[in-house]
C-alpha cells in the first residue's frame, strides 16, 4: 500500500502515526454509546483522508466487511429483546445498537492501524529510535520481520507449488489434509532456522549486539505539528478513559 | 555462541538470538496462510512462538508472540491485539513443557498441546465475548452463529467454539514443533541446548 505523493502521513515523524493509532484505539474502546463510537470512526476517517492515507480506509473494508456482516447477523438478526421491522425483516433493536457500536469501534481501529501501516517507513523508524537512544535490538526485530515477510510469503508459495507438483494432495478427508500440513510447513521452518546462523554472523560483524548508543544517519525531523498532534491524541485518549471511569 | 534468554532488550543481545526472533515471528505470520491451502479450521499462528520457546526459552517465546501479534495488528488491524495475551500464555506453557521434556514423544507433545489449547481456548473465549461480542475470525464466528441459531446462548456458543478450535489448533501446533525439533540435526541441536532438554536428549 502506498501513500499519495507528498502526503502528510509520509512526512510525519514515525512516532506520530504510531501514537495516534494507539490513542484512537483507546478512545474508541473507552467512549460509551453508539453515537460516540460513530463519531470516533468519522473523525478517524477524516484524519486519515487529511493525512493522505485515504486508501487505507478503503483497504480496511476488506477485514471489516465479514466482521460487520457477522455483527449484524449475530446481534441484529439472531439477537433477542424488543424488535423492529426494517425492509420487511424483523430485527432486534438492542442487538442492532450493539452491532452498530461494535462495528464503528472496529472500523476506527482497523482504519487507523492500516493507515499507520501505509505510512510506516522501516528506515525512518530505525533512525528515529536510534536518535532517541532506544533499543536498537527491538527496532531491528520489528523492521527485520517486516522486511522478511514478503520473502517468507514468496518462499511459502513456492514450497506449496513444489509439493503439489510432486503429487501432494491438499484435499480429501480431514486426515489427508492434516497429513499435508507437515510437507508444506517443515521446509519453510527448517529453511528459516538454517538461515539463523548466517544472519547471526552478519549481525555480529555489524556490531548489532553492541550496547553503545548508535548515531542516526538521517534522523527524521520532529516538527512542532508532530508534537502537538501526539499530545492532543494522548489528551483525547486520557479524557475518554476518565469519562468512562467517572460517567 | 549458545543462545541465552534475555530479560530485556536494552543490554547486549546475542546476535543469533537477534536473527532467530524475526524468523520465528515471520513463521507465526506466514504459516497460517500456508495452512489455509488445506482448508482445515486451524490457525497455526503460534508455531513460531512455540518453536522459539523450545529453542531459546519462554522469555524469547513471549517476545516472539507479542511482537508478532503487534505486527499482525499493523498489517490486518489492531483490533486483534488483545489476543496477544494468549501468545504469552502459550509461550509460558510451551516453556513448562520444554522444561519437563514434553516434546520427547508424540503422545507427551499432544497432551501438552491439548493442555495449552484448553487454557488458550478459555482465555480466547473471554476476550471474544467481552471485547468482541462473539464476532472474531470468520470461521469461529460462523460456528458461533450456527450454535446461536440452534438456541445456544452467546457466551456458551463462544466458549464451545473457541475451546474446540483451540484444542485442535494447539495440539496440531505442538505436534508439528515436536516433530521438527526431534528431527533437528545434532549440529543445530548443539547450538540450542534447551531444545535438547525439551526432547529428552
Amino acid at each position: 500500500m502506498t501513500l499519495a505523493p507528498g502526503a502528510l502521513a509520509a512526512r510525519a515523524h514515525p512516532f506520530t502515526p504510531l501514537v495516534l493509532t494507539v490513542c484512537i484505539a483507546v478512545t474508541a474502546v473507552a467512549l460509551p454509546g453508539t453515537e460516540a463510537a460513530v463519531a470516533v470512526y468519522a473523525a478517524t476517517l477524516l484524519l486519515v483522508i487529511v493525512a493522505g492515507a485515504g486508501r487505507a480506509a478503503l483497504r480496511a473494508l476488506i477485514p471489516l466487511a465479514p466482521l460487520w456482516f457477522f455483527l449484524l447477523l449475530l446481534h441484529g438478526v439472531l439477537g433477542g429483546g424488543e424488535t423492529l421491522t426494517v425492509l420487511g425483516a424483523t430485527l432486534s433493536r438492542g442487538g442492532l445498537t450493539l452491532a452498530a457500536t461494535q462495528a464503528a469501534r472496529l472500523g476506527a481501529i482497523a482504519t487507523a492501524s492500516l493507515a499507520l501501516y501505509a505510512s510506516f517507513s522501516p528506515a525512518r523508524f530505525v533512525d528515529a529510535v536510534a536518535q532517541r537512544g532506544w533499543s536498537f535490538s527491538l527496532a531491528y526485530v520489528v523492521v527485520a520481520t517486516l522486511l522478511a515477510l514478503p520473502r517468507f510469503r514468496a518462499r511459502a508459495a513456492s514450497i506449496l507449488e513444489a509439493q503439489r507438483s510432486r503429487g501432494l494432495r491438499l484435499r480429501g478427508s480431514p486426515f489427508n489434509r492434516l497429513r499435508a500440513i507437515g510437507p508444506i510447513t517443515f521446509p519453510l521452518v527448517l529453511g528459516a532456522l538454517a538461515e539463523v546462523d548466517e544472519r547471526g554472523f552478519a549481525l555480529e560483524t555489524r556490531c548489532a549486539s553492541a550496547v553503545e548508543r548508535r548515531t542516526a544517519l538521517a534522523p527524521p525531523p520532529d516538527r512542532a505539528l508532530d508534537r502537538v498532534a501526539r499530545w492532543v491524541g494522548i489528551a483525547a485518549a486520557l479524557a475518554a478513559v476518565m469519562w468512562r471511569l467517572l460517567a | 555462541m549458545a543462545v541465552v534468554p534475555v530479560s530485556h532488550l536494552r543490554g547486549p543481545v546475542n546476535a543469533r538470538l537477534l536473527a532467530l526472533l524475526p524468523a520465528a515471528i515471520a513463521i507465526n505470520l506466514v504459516v497460517g496462510g500456508l495452512v489455509n491451502a488445506v482448508g482445515l479450521p486451524l490457525y497455526l499462528d503460534s508455531i513460531g512462538t512455540i518453536l522459539a520457546t523450545v529453542l531459546a526459552g519462554p522469555v524469547v517465546g513471549m517476545l516472539v508472540g507479542v511482537v508478532g501479534q503487534v505486527l499482525f495488528g499493523l498489517i490486518n488491524g489492531y483490533q486483534w491485539i488483545p489476543f496477544g495475551v494468549i501468545q504469552v500464555v502459550i509461550a509460558g506453557l510451551a516453556g513448562l513443557a520444554a522444561a519437563h521434556a514434553g516434546f520427547r514423544s508424540t503422545g507427551r507433545t499432544v497432551v501438552w498441546g491439548l493442555l495449552t489449547g484448553l487454557v488458550a481456548g478459555s482465555l480466547s473465549s473471554v476476550i471474544s465475548y467481552v471485547l468482541f461480542k462473539g464476532v472474531t475470525a470468520t470461521g469461529t464466528t460462523a460456528v458461533v452463529t450456527v450454535l446461536v441459531k440452534f438456541g445456544w446462548t452467546l457466551p456458551v456458543a463462544v466458549t464451545a467454539s473457541s475451546l474446540t478450535l483451540d484444542l485442535m489448533d494447539k495440539a496440531a501446533a505442538f505436534l508439528l514443533v515436536g516433530i521438527l525439533v526431534r528431527a533437528l540435526p545434532n549440529r543445530m541441536m548443539g547450538r540450542f541446548p534447551r531444545a535438547a532438554r525439551a526432547v529428552g536428549r
